[in-house]
């Protein structure tokens, strides 16, 4: 028994540790019915359980259009100061674009501390030529960048492309989105053993057993990131995922915040 | 707010051939994990039925779980033409002598690879609703549209929707408009504020807490409740009473 065993089971807010969610999203789905999906409801449910700060990527940027979403991300984090971060969205289709928006976020905004890729849903393989310019932007300010990755089923950012791509890039913090999908587990952690500057994720929805317990065994909690996903997928999962796993508390500080704070200035 | 008592719709014990993490085949497994997430009760199918041969699974089941109070025995079953299958007039008895108080099906090519229409599934559904023993039912095998046939048809069967996820309200909510016979399983239902808003929406009464240990941890699903923002009666409910409501309703 955990901890926060209680505190979880009476659904109390975790006050005496920060909560850093550096995988969030923003806005309502073309795929699915999201509720709480606008900024407002996304700091009350955060409020719910003790998610302190969030960085977020917009579903209008990552499924259409990122100049359109990146906009919506600049003014969640105006609205919600202190709260809300930002995570620029680039496409490799759209190189010069991307670039621009990059320039364009970072120096509008000093809450947009990351960038967000999504090669399955952009359909842009990670390996993409044009996404060249995009990398060495991030290297050359040692960026985190979020990767969505999955362990297979995915032509664009399976775990062997994301393999490839950050051994060229020790300069950028990479965190494996979804550290590979449900069935990535193993794959992930072999990964994160070999590679530096890899980080693993907590977001995902069908959470396997002891999945917690068997990263912070084989790559320590230094590697692993607080991410939840939300409001594609609620957060309170995660919460319990982390708060209730048979790891020590420092794990737990360095997964909820220590980790995130290491990476980024917030 | 006094701790919630949890009795999971959604488990099982047994072997799977590609697990998601670790291998957490028996019973004690499912304890374990269990106690990690703080669950007292569990509603339980063998993988050897789903994934093997039902008759089998639900032997091996029976064996497993003996003794052990807080698992309550859920068969996988299917129609009987084969003779693998009791006729339902014949595999009901059987399942009242074995304190089985609800059922789960796997229709489709490639799982057990029957029909849940009527020409098929007809007698067995018959039979199930008569009893009101609940149905559960693997999305990943039946469509929603046969979802729909089955509450029109069934209207005094319970069916539970396992592994329903975040993605499904567009097809959940017209027949949750439609009918008191459907109910939601949450393992996988993790929208953000989904669970405010089914609750806001058509009451608590439609929500089953369930996990799906082993395969996943019992902590997500767990914390996804206790931290909705609804009212403490509706998250017992949710947690567990809807629950054995049903099952009480069950041989009546």
């Amino acid at each position: 028994m955990t901890e926060y065993f209680e505190r979880i089971h009476e659904g109390l807010p975790i006050t005496d540790v920060e909560i850093i969610d550096l995988h969030a999203h923003l806005g309502p789905e073309r795929v699915m019915h999201v509720p709480a999906n606008d900024p407002g409801s996304m700091v009350k449910t955060m409020d719910l359980c003790g998610i302190n700060k969030t960085v977020v990527s917009t579903t209008s940027g990552i499924n259409v259009d990122i100049v359109l979403g990146n906009n919506l991300m600049l003014k969640a984090i105006r609205a919600h100061r202190g709260r809300i971060y930002g995570a620029c969205f680039v496409n490799g289709h759209y190189p010069e674009l991307s670039l621009d928006e990059l320039q364009r976020c970072f120096a509008e905004d000093k809450d947009v501390i990351m960038i967000k890729i999504h090669p399955y849903s952009t359909s842009c393989n990670m390996k993409d030529k044009r996404m060249k310019k995009i990398y060495e932007y991030a290297s050359d300010r040692k960026l985190v960048v979020l990767v969505h990755t999955w362990l297979d089923g995915d032509q664009y950012g399976n775990l062997d492309i994301f393999a490839d791509v950050v051994k060229d890039y020790p300069d950028i913090k990479w965190i494996m989105g979804h550290s590979g999908g449900p069935y990535g587990s193993y794959h992930a952690v072999k990964l994160t053993q070999e590679v530096e500057n890899i980080f693993l994720d907590t977001a995902v929805s069908m959470c396997p057993a002891r999945q917690i317990e068997y990263f912070v065994a084989e790559v320590g909690s230094e590697r692993i990131i607080f991410g939840t996903d939300n409001p594609f997928l609620d957060p309170r999962p995660q919460i319990g995922r982390v708060g209730l796993a048979d790891i020590s508390h420092q794990d737990r500080v360095n997964i909820f915040s220590a980790n995130a704070r290491r990476l980024i200035d917030f | 707010m006094a701790k919630l008592k949890f009795f999971d719709c959604n488990c099982s014990v047994g072997r799977v051939t590609h697990p998601h993490l670790y291998d957490i085949p028996d019973v004690k497994g499912l304890l374990e994990e269990m106690e990690t997430a703080g669950i007292e009760e569990a509603l339980v199918y063998h993988t050897l039925a789903r994934d093997g041969y039902p008759p089998d699974g639900n032997s091996m089941l029976m064996d497993e779980i003996k003794g052990f109070k807080e698992l309550h025995p859920a068969w996988v079953v299917m129609p009987h033409h084969t003779g693998e299958m009791p006729r339902p007039e014949n595999l009901l008895p059987e399942m009242k002598q074995n304190n089985v108080k609800a059922v789960r099906v796997y229709p489709k090519l490639n799982f057990h690879s029957f029909s849940i229409s009527e020409w098929c599934a007809g007698e067995l559904l018959n039979a199930l609703e008569e009893k009101r023993i609940p149905l559960i039912l693997d999305l990943d095998t039946v469509s929603w549209d046969e979802v729909n046939t089955i509450l029109k048809n069934h209207q005094q069967l319970p069916v539970i929707t396992a592994t329903c996820t975040y993605r499904n309200n567009r097809y959940i909510y017209p027949l949750l408009e439609k009918y008191d016979n459907l109910f939601i399983e949450l393992s996988r239902f993790m929208g953000a504020g989904a669970i405010e808003d089914i609750v806001k929406r058509f009451g608590s009464r439609p929500l089953l807490f369930g996990t799906n240990m082993p395969q996943y941890t019992g902590t997500a699903a767990l914390s996804l409740l206790t931290y909705a923002d609804i009212n403490e009666k509706d998250k017992q409910s949710i947690a567990d009473t809807n629950l054995r409501n049903l099952l009480k309703e069950v041989w009546k």
